[in-house]
């Protein structure tokens, strides 16, 4: 026994000049392991980077594609055969067609967002911590019924989908599907002792809240990309989004529930911390643009390619835009704001009693709001749909200049319109379906694109920075954020009125409001 | 509410040193973000880690060394190894051992300690405690694990037991006795290939 050792583990490949570790790793590819492809590599890693960026922009922009399609359909009928009586019923009617339409657009782009930007979620905050996040649901393989006696005939297919494709994995694109499906399959529960009505009210308020700013939230520069588009967007938008505080409220009081209560209250005195330095760097955009309107807003900021963009009009402006995105994330009560759920100090705050649909609405509204703060963080301060590209720009900016300063493409139609003689759908049929159409989707994709970029930034802070405390959060909004804000507005109204709206003064040429400056003297010499 | 005192810095160098560690937060999960390789996840059952070389898991038997001299069953402190076998010629399902038909070599994994008491008096050097960790079975009778035909270890298994225990030799030696193998029967393929196209002629030729 002494004479030869017991063990001569790894001896003799390291005495062959070969590291036992690739010799095991050769045996476990070769061997052992058919799809030791699922690992990461750089290459897949981009790639599926890459499709992952443009999927919400796309699949997301159908539908308010679609929108302007039916809309810019319904603007075209002509009621002159009608009888009289349903003539007269049709201006009625094809607002509500038209809203109804967009209620269900607008839920559709919700749904797709939120299950993306789970997986989304899910996926990058693992890939900032080394791991990997759900990589197995979505293998779309049909042979996962096999297990009831009925489907036994599927059996011998069980794994095909990897038979065929070794190499590939989902990465579980549905991984947030099969989630859904879970929450759906829960009980739903109402604790004993909950106040009911506060308790079954709660989750639908703080959803309305967040799903009410969709309607003046504009997709796309081209008509009709905006459900409402309201004189005084922005204001409706900043207000509307603050309901969810109150359905957060309501949770936590009607939970019966010390946790969650505690949750309510924190988001309560969250809220008026932070609402201040958001509203104040919201204004500032207002102050820039001189309009209450979101679509006049956007459209301001088309114009001397990048230079256009109010983020970068003036250094006061771009000081606005970080005071806003920090306290957009304290408006989406995402970490490091994230107090009224803090899951390591409150079970998970106003939501702990919730299970269930309950539960994924309230789910659903979080997710719902970090798209909308960051869509009107983009619009307010990023250019909206413009891209930044001059020629580019110049397509979608016409259809503006159309319909508000009537030039453009045929001037019988402008002038039709300026009488309102014609509706703007029909002004724009001067253009033709298919150009409309693709403006649309040009401008939808960008405008989805800028907000997913803006969406990837909140979600690296949330998984990066720690969670405030209650009291740092409220010395953070009132005393550093709201004072960084009042400069940003002062410092930007007096720039802008030093420039005369000119990109930097002038010196860098260009003007960005020239033609809008024009529009509003023409208005003024016609009135 | 506690009052939030501001360092020395006073409040314009706390916003510049708050903005300069937000800063390197994120660079440091960014640069995990864009460097996949950074990864260390492993898909468990799709890939395993490697374990230490002395990690005592569930043996590995050579089997065609083994001469059932019982020693390892009379070592083990719980009795779990059990070992039959006969001198009275082929038995159905057994191994042909050094001399011996190994009928019956088991381990019951309920109640192995893993030890490796086992495996230090065996003359012939044929137990090792090995890598496998999967211990798990649907009942008891599952958990009693058969390593005669090294059904725990299908061939990779094996061939990876081979590396792990850096018998990198034996294992290009079978690799090359199964090119050699295969190289001479495509030899004798193309031979009787030729043997059967050329015959008339080279008879011709000869005679």
């Amino acid at each position: 026994m002494a004479t030869k050792p017991h063990t001569t583990y790894g001896t003799a490949a390291k005495s062959a000049g070969l590291g036992s570790r690739e010799a095991k790793d050769i045996v476990y590819r070769e061997l052992l392991n058919p799809h030791h492809a699922t690992t990461y590599t750089p290459a897949r890693f981009w790639v599926g980077l890459f499709f992952a960026a443009i999927f919400v922009p796309v699949v997301g922009g159908l539908f308010p594609v679609l929108g302007t399609m039916a809309g810019y359909g319904l603007e075209q009928i002509s009621t002159a055969g009608w009888p009289k009586w349903l003539a007269g019923l049709w201006p009625v009617a094809r607002p509500v067609i038209d809203g109804l339409l967009w209620v269900h657009l607008i839920v559709l782009f919700i749904t797709v967002f939120s299950m993306f930007a789970v997986w989304m979620e899910r996926k990058q905050s693992a890939h900032m911590q080394c791991r990997t996040g759900p990589m197995e649901v979505g293998y779309l393989d049909p042979t996962i019924f096999a297990f009831g006696k009925r489907w036994r005939v599927l059996a011998p297919f069980v794994g095909l989908w990897r038979k065929l494709f070794p190499k590939a994995s989902p990465h579980g694109w549905l991984q947030t599907l099969a989630d859904g499906l879970k929450l759906m399959a829960k009980e739903d529960l109402i604790p004993r002792g909950a106040d009911v009505a506060l308790f079954v009210l709660a989750p639908i308020i703080a959803f309305l809240g967040v799903f009410a700013a969709y309607a003046a939230l504009p997709f796309h520069g081209a008509h009709f990309g905006i459900a409402a588009d309201l004189d005084t967007a922005v204001y409706f938008i900043a207000a509307i989004s603050s309901i969810e505080a109150i359905g957060v409220v309501m949770a936590g009081w009607g939970s019966n529930n010390k946790w969650s209560l505690l949750g309510g209250i924190r988001a309560a005195t969250q809220m008026v911390s932070y609402e201040l330095p958001l509203g104040i760097s919201v204004l500032t955009a207002i102050v820039v643009a001189g309009t209450l309107s979101i679509t006049e807003i956007v459209d301001l900021q088309y114009g001397t390619w990048l230079l256009g963009w109010n983020v970068f009009k003036s250094p006061f402006l771009c000081i606005a835009f970080v005071v806003f995105f920090v306290a957009s994330l304290a408006e989406c009560k995402r970490a490091p704001f994230d107090l009224p759920e803090a899951e390591s100090e409150l079970v998970s705050g106003y939501h702990t009693e919730y299970s269930s649909m309950r539960f994924s609405i309230f789910f659903l509204a979080e997710y719902a709001a970090m798209y909308v703060v960051a869509a009107f963080g983009v619009c307010l301060f990023l250019g909206g749909w413009y891209t930044g590209i001059g020629p580019l720009d110049a397509g979608m900016h016409q259809f503006q200049d159309f319909m508000w300063n009537q030039q453009g493409a045929d001037p019988r139609w402008a002038i039709a319109l300026a009488k309102g003689e014609v509706t703007t759908g029909q002004a724009l049929s001067a253009y033709g379906f298919w150009n409309v159409v693709g403006v649309a989707a040009l401008g939808s994709f960008v405008l989805i694109g800028k907000t997913m970029v803006l969406v990837f930034f909140q979600m690296a802070a949330r998984w990066t920075y720690p969670r405030l405390r209650l009291d740092q959060i409220m010395y953070f909004c009132l005393k550093v954020l709201l004072p960084i804000s009042l400069v940003a507005l002062v410092g930007a109204t007096v720039w802008e009125l030093l420039s005369q709206g000119n990109v930097f003064f002038g010196l860098l040429g260009g003007h960005t409001h020239q033609h809008w400056h024009q529009a509003a003297a023409a208005a003024g010499a016609g009135g | 509410m506690t009052t939030v005192t501001t360092n020395r810095r006073g409040w314009f160098g706390n916003l510049f040193s708050v903005t300069k560690s937000l800063w390197a937060g994120l660079r440091v999960t960014m640069s995990y973000f864009v460097k996949p390789g950074t990864v260390i996840t492993l898909q468990y059952p799709l890939q395993k880690d490697d374990l230490p070389d002395r990690h005592r898991g569930i043996h590995f038997l050579e089997t065609e060394k083994c001469i059932m001299c019982w020693k390892c069953a009379r070592a083990c402190p719980v009795d779990c190894i059990d070992i039959e076998g006969t001198r009275d010629g082929e038995v159905d399902g057994a191994f042909q051992g050094k001399g011996v038909v190994m009928t019956r070599f088991t381990i019951d994994y309920s109640r192995c300690i893993f030890c490796n008491l086992c495996c230090e008096p065996c003359p012939e050097e044929c137990i090792h405690m090995g890598q496998e960790f999967d211990y798990s079975a649907w009942d008891r009778e599952g958990t009693v694990k058969s390593l005669l035909h090294n059904q725990v270890f299908d061939a990779g298994l094996k061939a990876k037991m081979l590396a792990d225990r850096g018998d990198i030799k034996r294992l290009a030696d079978d690799a090359a006795a199964a090119k050699k193998a295969k190289a001479e029967a495509a030899k004798k393929a193309k031979e009787a290939a030729a043997a059967k196209a050329a015959p008339p002629k080279a008879d011709g030729a000869t005679s």
